[in-house]
């Protein structure tokens, strides 16, 4: 790209170093065509509403929930003793904990809502139907997975409501027969809820759950831009 | 080409292959926005917006922190948060089938549970209407849906209640 001004889109680029610096990165990468067709020369339907934004807004959660938690686990520590005495600190001590923590609280409970909404949304509008099928799946799993780290985080700061309620939460699938114990054992590391069921949520809830969470969220975003938002019906 | 199907009917791959003309006339036909910067901004307003609905909420109503853990003290009311309410309750109605024998109540409300969001997750492939997404067009689908959104929310406030 030996030019004298660069457009993209709106923009008219006349400094050299700019033009020279995204040259390079065009001739190695192709980027001039990944911006050109996924951000400047890219259009969406003219009808989406307000209902069609909560999918978005989970999504935007989900990120919130990813860095509010990478903060709190600066100070939490995930052991019987100190876990609670951790979140009380973070709750008292440490500037703006209170907010990060309760912004990690209330965004767990608001991401459910949103998710919620965006499903009626689908459901409704008819979102789900081909060629829209198997989103609508992935769309179901990242609910569930949501669910899961919900379930998994409300144990972290290791309350009476948090202890009783796992043990509740754990007790229900034994009663299944044949795996039902096994998936007790496994859920709690053990007989008893304590400090091996602790660190075992911890990792879930920070590592595993995320991780796969993210992945599947790509999948869903891979699938909404081969198949485009949804038109007018 | 660009004429013979509509514009809301095109796969994403297809719009992105419209022609740079046939782009604009869709903007200026109001069928179409620019994804850049109309839409982009809208996206970062709104999620402004959810950062300050998360701070005022967080200030407002601080997040509580209940009293440490005690493995000897089982208190009076163990309840779920509200979105495992359904499930907890569906749960307790599950007791009502004892009458099966003393393995029913337990394993009736797991397994309806797990039926339930299997008919979740396979929606798309039960509903044969595969054409018509209009609401007003699919009457059983809409019914179906309220009577199980209904039940949900039912189940959730009886949860909370017992």
């Amino acid at each position: 790209m030996d030019i004298e001004t660069l457009h993209l889109g709106p923009f008219k680029i006349k400094n050299k170093i700019a033009i020279r610096l995204f040259s390079a990165l065009d001739d190695r990468l192709g980027v001039k065509e990944i911006v050109d067709d996924e951000v400047f020369e890219k259009i969406v339907p003219a009808h989406l509403g307000f209902w069609s934004c909560f999918g978005g807004i989970s999504f935007f959660l989900f990120i919130s929930q990813a860095l509010t938690g990478m903060l709190l686990m600066v100070y939490y520590q995930p052991t019987i003793e100190e876990a609670h005495a951790t979140v009380a600190m973070i709750m008292n001590e440490v500037p703006f904990g209170w907010l990060v923590r309760g912004s990690h609280s209330w965004g767990s409970n608001l991401m459910l809502v949103t998710i919620m909404i965006h499903m009626v949304k689908i459901y409704v509008s008819g979102i789900y139907k081909p060629p829209r099928e198997l989103n609508w799946v992935v769309g179901v799993t990242l609910l569930l997975l949501t669910m899961g780290l919900s379930f998994t985080g409300y144990l972290l700061p290791w309350t009476q409501l948090a202890y009783w309620a796992t043990v509740v939460g754990t007790e229900t699938p034994a009663a299944l027969p044949y795996v039902g114990e096994y998936i007790r054992y496994a859920m709690r590391g053990g007989e008893e809820i304590g400090q091996v069921t602790l660190t075992r949520f911890f990792a879930i809830h920070v590592m595993l759950l995320p991780v796969i969470t993210a992945s599947v969220i790509g999948l869903h975003l891979v699938q909404i831009r081969r198949q485009g938002i949804a038109g007018p019906m | 080409m660009a004429e013979q199907t509509e514009y809301s009917k095109k796969k994403e791959c297809e719009v992105k292959a419209l022609p740079m003309e046939e782009k604009k006339r869709l903007v200026r036909e109001g069928k179409a926005h620019w994804f850049f910067p109309g839409h982009i901004i809208e996206q970062v307003v709104l999620c402004g917006f959810v950062v300050l609905i998360l701070i005022t909420l967080s200030t407002v109503l601080p997040a509580h922190l209940g009293d440490k853990a005690d493995p000897f003290d089982t208190p009076a009311h163990i309840k779920p948060e509200w979105y495992f309410l359904a499930a907890y309750y569906s749960l307790r109605l599950a007791e009502y089938t004892d009458f099966l024998g003393a393995w029913a109540p337990k394993i009736m409300g797991i397994v309806a549970q797990q039926i339930a969001v299997t008919i979740l997750i396979l929606v798309p492939f039960i509903d044969q209407n595969v054409n018509e997404r209009r609401p007003g067009k699919r009457p059983v689908a809409m019914v179906l849906g309220f009577l199980a959104a209904l039940t949900m929310v039912i189940f959730t406030i009886l949860g909370h209640l017992i």
